[in-house]
């Protein structure tokens, strides 16, 4: 049955015929065509293996494909093929299952003859075209094999090359000591198929790294591309330099990383922010993005991904700790190397913008407050100058402050614990979770959250604590219909509940209640996540708060 | 017990027992059919060594050692490279080499002297092994004796494995493979470790192989292994793979600097000298001498270019050492001087191979190798001046010329081009060559104008 259905998946007339378009592979459009065409070509070699192994001998084979003798004989002479992955493997394998071990006939004589020499010519160590023996006797009158032989003549020939490489600086007056644009080319294009070979791991770093002397591009596209993938599926492991050279010259490779680490995070269950930290920091987006240009290339990213899931929580979380990372990247780079903030976010507010980057680390606890206060201030000041603001401006104010969530949780903890300016730090807030006033929504919102803010505070230091002192509340998160206000008092709930003295006692009780009555499990989980992350970072949080933080979040993954 | 016994002997076909089983209840009746054998064969060079067909006989009937004493001396000599070579269903149980738990050190050694004597046993073997496997008289083998074949290699392998932090242990094999017949190629004990490679390669490469034994080959070389043993699939694959990548980056290589395959093929003679070198004991020299007649199996130009790339290695104290073993750079750079030494030698003893090694190599490599070796800067410099002094001035074309032009030897320009390559040297070696020029010119006279001799207008042009 399987068998029906896998034979018509061969064709054979296609790749014999694109077999015998390429040839040796030796001009520069059938190498092209080749790479392009190398996973396809590998696939279907495996196939015709899995096909081949139940069948015996070469007659049979040949009666079923008749086209395998000439399309494998061809294939075995474009080095791009058999260099590549594991083409080689299969196709040797392929030729294993077609030799007979009691050949009946001359052509089945012949047969085993010619794959014989095949093999002769992928496995010796004479030269691809000749077959002198020269270097074989010499060889193995040594006591070595062919496989010694080439290992060390690939990590040769490497070497020279990186040395030729490096040793020659792009000098636009010196052209003949320098190496030419069009070798380059062809070097670059060569490596495609030897990518994952890890002996070529100095050659691919040094290309990387290699500039033109035109502002054009000397590394061909193909090379670029496959690089790029074989990074993304952690194939090979190459230096920060290098993978960050290559995204600063071909930008599609870029795009498709940061794609790539967005696909990656939602598909994992999210249990805690470490794993998403760790999966963010190895795909070295976050050092990369020390360059502006790759910096702004993914914000956009993110920003699209934001819209285009309506500003969903975990969107939300993963664009905060990437700029968490992005930070701490930074901050651990040399100050020469420094672009200056302007270069981030041009557009924008610059004190604003300074502010923002400013870590919570960098600043003493007790400045926090003020520090939100100044934050708070500078963001009315734009927010609410009707010259200026227009819907674009407005959403891009307010997702530079949503990149910087940190500080926003901060805000929320603060008007709790430390309440210094309430009405900057609740203006705030509201700003973030209702950015837009034209039917007067924040206002309205700002209202609403100050008289469940008030009724909080009253209730912040007592010890004992019942579900029906905090009724009132609860019930109004659960009366609004507006969603933005259950956000906002919800979030100003759940950190009543983890930093109020009383607050311990009822907490899984009361989110138990706002859960399930409304629709909020998603954003209250992330909050709970964030606060983790944050305190096991900052070393901050009581005992008891972290004890009750494990619990909740223990009950939410068992539920989610 | 029965013992069976099947002897093969290669080199010339004997019409008596030959190749049918010798059923015999009794060891001594198989010895003398054996003793028969080599009486006829007195005048043929052959070993015979021979191993019981059961697998159940105990170990000191099957060792070649213990039977061989009461042949005698009939086991010297060895023909052509090619041996007999028993069939054997012996399987080599690599749980018998080693240490074993016992109690007292003394019966302790005693069973590993046993089980070593009879590892150096096999070992011994390789050689012989090896040269059938390039032969034609694979042609009688059928797939079960080709699988014997590729397990006797991973045993060998795993006798590498097992050995190679020991040093004692290590030389001891390495000895007793060098006395081991045939002698050339001479193996060293990281041959062992290789074993897999090199008997499968030899065999693929052979095309006197039988197809049945040939599809087991491929099979067990070749395809993934199902549930059974075999040498690693994924070692091969890498090998093509490599050989398309030199493929794919041979891309025209601009003038200068050492060409990559010539600098591999002298890392792997590296890497064999060195091996011979580590190994002590008198005859080294010789045996590493000849190896030095390896490289009369490369034509001249490519011989010349891998020594000159081997000294420039040594010289600039390139590693890459492949394992040659746990000693550390204690004794590198010693054994590294005694290679130097012992290439040198072989450049040097012979006077026109030197004189063809310097006619085919450029200036700027041999100036840079002369820097390094004071012996090589001498007879260099005398060659030179040999050469020079053959010049004459010819004041038609006013230039000097080549006294026969038929002669290998450097014509001005060239000669010119050599002094200067030697005096961009380093320090050193320029104050020896105009020292050198200074002294020749002055015994000519001391000229200072051009065209009387050779060496006023050598140096002029080379102090400009």
């Amino acid at each position: 049955m399987a068998q029906d259905t896998t034979v018509p998946k061969l064709n054979f007339e296609y790749w014999l015929d694109k077999a015998v378009e390429w040839g040796q592979a030796t001009t520069l459009e059938s190498q092209k065509d080749v790479c392009l065409h190398l996973p396809q070509l590998q696939e279907f070699l495996h196939q015709l293996y899995e096909t081949l192994k139940d069948v015996q001998g070469s007659v049979a084979a040949i009666q079923r494909f008749p086209l395998i003798g000439q399309l494998l004989g061809r294939l075995c002479w474009n080095p791009f093929v058999i260099g590549y992955d594991e083409s080689q493997k299969a196709l040797m394998c392929c030729l294993c299952c077609l030799y007979s071990s009691e050949p009946q006939n001359p052509v089945e004589v012949k047969a085993n003859s010619w794959i014989r020499s095949l093999l002769y010519h992928l496995l010796s160590s004479s030269e691809w075209e000749s077959n002198e023996a020269e270097t074989n006797l010499f060889i193995s009158t040594l006591g070595y094999t062919s496989a010694d032989y080439y290992g060390h003549l690939v990590k040769n020939m490497i070497f020279s090359l990186v040395t030729e490489l490096r040793e020659n600086p792009f000098n636009g007056l010196n052209i003949q000591r320098s190496v030419s644009a069009s070798r380059v080319n062809a070097v670059s294009i060569c490596c495609v198929p030897l990518i994952t070979l890890p002996d070529l791991t100095p050659l691919l770093e040094t290309l990387l790294l290699c500039h033109g002397g035109s502002p054009k591009e000397i590394l061909c596209p193909e090379f670029l591309e496959a690089v790029n993938e074989t990074f993304l599926k952690k194939k090979i492991s190459l230096p920060d330099s290098a993978v960050c050279s290559l995204w600063l010259r071909h930008s599609p490779s870029l795009e498709k990383a940061t794609l790539h680490l967005l696909d990656q995070l939602v598909s994992i269950q999210l249990n805690s922010l470490e794993e998403v930290a760790c999966v963010i920091k190895d795909s070295l987006l976050p050092q990369a993005a020390s360059h502006p240009a790759i910096f702004r290339v993914v914000n956009e990213i993110f920003k699209n991904a934001l819209l285009e899931t309506d500003g969903a929580s975990e969107v939300m979380t993963i664009i905060q700790v990437f700029t968490q990372l992005f930070l701490e990247a930074r901050q651990n780079q040399n100050e020469q190397h420094k672009f200056p903030l302007k270069a981030y976010f041009p557009c924008h507010h610059q004190p604003l913008v300074r502010a923002l980057f400013r870590r919570p680390s960098e600043l003493p606890t007790t400045s926090w407050s003020q520090h939100l206060k100044n934050i708070s201030d500078m963001l009315k000041a734009l927010v609410e100058d009707t010259n200026v603001s227009s819907l674009t401006d407005l959403f891009e104010t307010w997702y530079l402050v949503t990149c910087f969530g940190e500080w926003l949780d901060i805000a929320a903890e603060q008007l709790l614990k430390a309440a210094v300016q309430p009405d900057a730090l609740l203006w705030l807030l509201a700003f973030y979770y209702c950015p837009q006033n034209e039917n007067q929504q924040r206002t309205q919102a700002m209202v609403e959250v100050q008289a469940v803010y008030n009724h909080l505070m009253m209730l912040f230091s007592c010890k004992d604590l019942s579900l029906r002192d905090l009724e009132a509340a609860v019930h109004r998160i659960m009366g609004t219909e507006q969603c933005w206000n259950q956000h906002l008092m919800t979030h100003l709930l759940t950190n009543f509940l983890l930093f109020s003295s009383g607050g311990h006692l009822v907490a899984q009780e009361c989110i138990y209640h706002i859960t399930e009555t409304t629709d909020t499990s998603k954003e209250v989980y992330s909050l709970l996540l964030r606060t983790a992350y944050r305190f096991k970072h900052h070393g901050e949080g009581n005992q008891r708060t972290v004890k009750l933080l494990n619990e909740l979040l223990q009950k939410f993954t068992l539920k989610v | 017990m029965a013992h069976k016994f099947r002897v093969f002997t290669m080199n010339k076909p004997l019409d008596n027992e030959c190749g049918k089983p010798v059923p015999s209840t009794q060891f001594e009746a198989a010895k003398q059919i054996l003793l028969q054998l080599k009486s006829e064969c007195q005048c043929q060079k052959y070993r015979l060594s021979y191993i019981s067909l059961n697998g159940d006989v105990n170990q000191r009937s099957c060792s070649p050692t213990a039977l061989k004493s009461p042949l005698g001396q009939g086991s010297v000599d060895m023909g052509q490279g090619l041996s007999t070579f028993l069939r054997c269903k012996y399987r080599p149980r690599a749980s018998r080499i080693g240490p074993r738990g016992g109690a007292g050190r003394r019966s302790k050694r005693g069973r590993q002297g046993g089980a070593m004597a009879a590892v150096l046993g096999r070992v011994a073997e390789l050689p012989a092994l090896l040269a059938l496997c390039r032969s034609a008289l694979v042609r009688h083998w059928d797939a079960p004796a080709l699988d014997r074949a590729l397990e006797w290699a991973r045993y060998f392998q795993h006798v590498h494995d097992r050995f190679r932090a020991r040093p004692q242990l290590r030389e001891a094999l390495g000895r007793r493979l060098r006395r081991a017949q045939p002698c050339s190629p001479p193996l060293g004990f990281s041959a062992l470790g290789r074993c897999p490679e090199l008997l499968g390669l030899a065999l693929l490469e052979n095309r006197a192989l039988p197809p049945a034994a040939c599809r087991r080959l491929l099979r067990r070389l070749l395809l993934p292994p199902g549930a059974g043993t075999g040498p690693e699939p994924r070692g091969l694959a890498l090998l093509a793979r490599r050989k398309a990548a030199a493929r794919l980056l041979a891309l025209p290589r601009r003038p200068g600097g050492t060409e990559p395959r010539v600098r591999a093929e002298a890392q792997l003679l590296l890497g064999r000298l060195r091996e011979e070198e580590a190994q002590e004991g008198a005859g080294a020299a010789g045996r590493a001498r000849g190896l030095c007649g390896v490289l009369e199996r490369l034509p001249p130009p490519r011989a010349f270019a891998v020594v000159a790339a081997a000294l420039a290695l040594l010289g600039h104290g390139d590693g890459d050492r492949d394992g040659s073993g746990p000693d550390g750079n204690r004794a590198s750079a010693a054994g590294d001087g005694c290679v130097a030494g012992l290439l040198l030698s072989w450049l040097l003893g012979n006077r026109e191979r030197f004189s063809a090694f310097c006619l085919c190599l450029p200036g700027s490599l041999l100036a840079s190798l002369a820097g390094h070796y004071s012996q090589l800067s001498r007879s260099y410099l005398d060659l030179l001046t040999g050469w020079g002094s053959h010049l004459h001035y010819d004041p038609l074309q006013g230039r000097w010329v080549k006294s026969c032009p038929e002669k290998a030897e450097l014509p001005w320009e060239e000669l010119r081009e050599r002094f200067s390559c030697l005096c961009q040297g380093s320090a050193l070696l320029r104050e020896q060559t105009q020292a050198a020029l200074k002294l020749l010119k002055t015994r000519d006279g001391d000229f200072k104008v051009r065209g009387l001799s050779v060496w006023t207008d050598l140096l002029m042009e080379v102090e400009e």
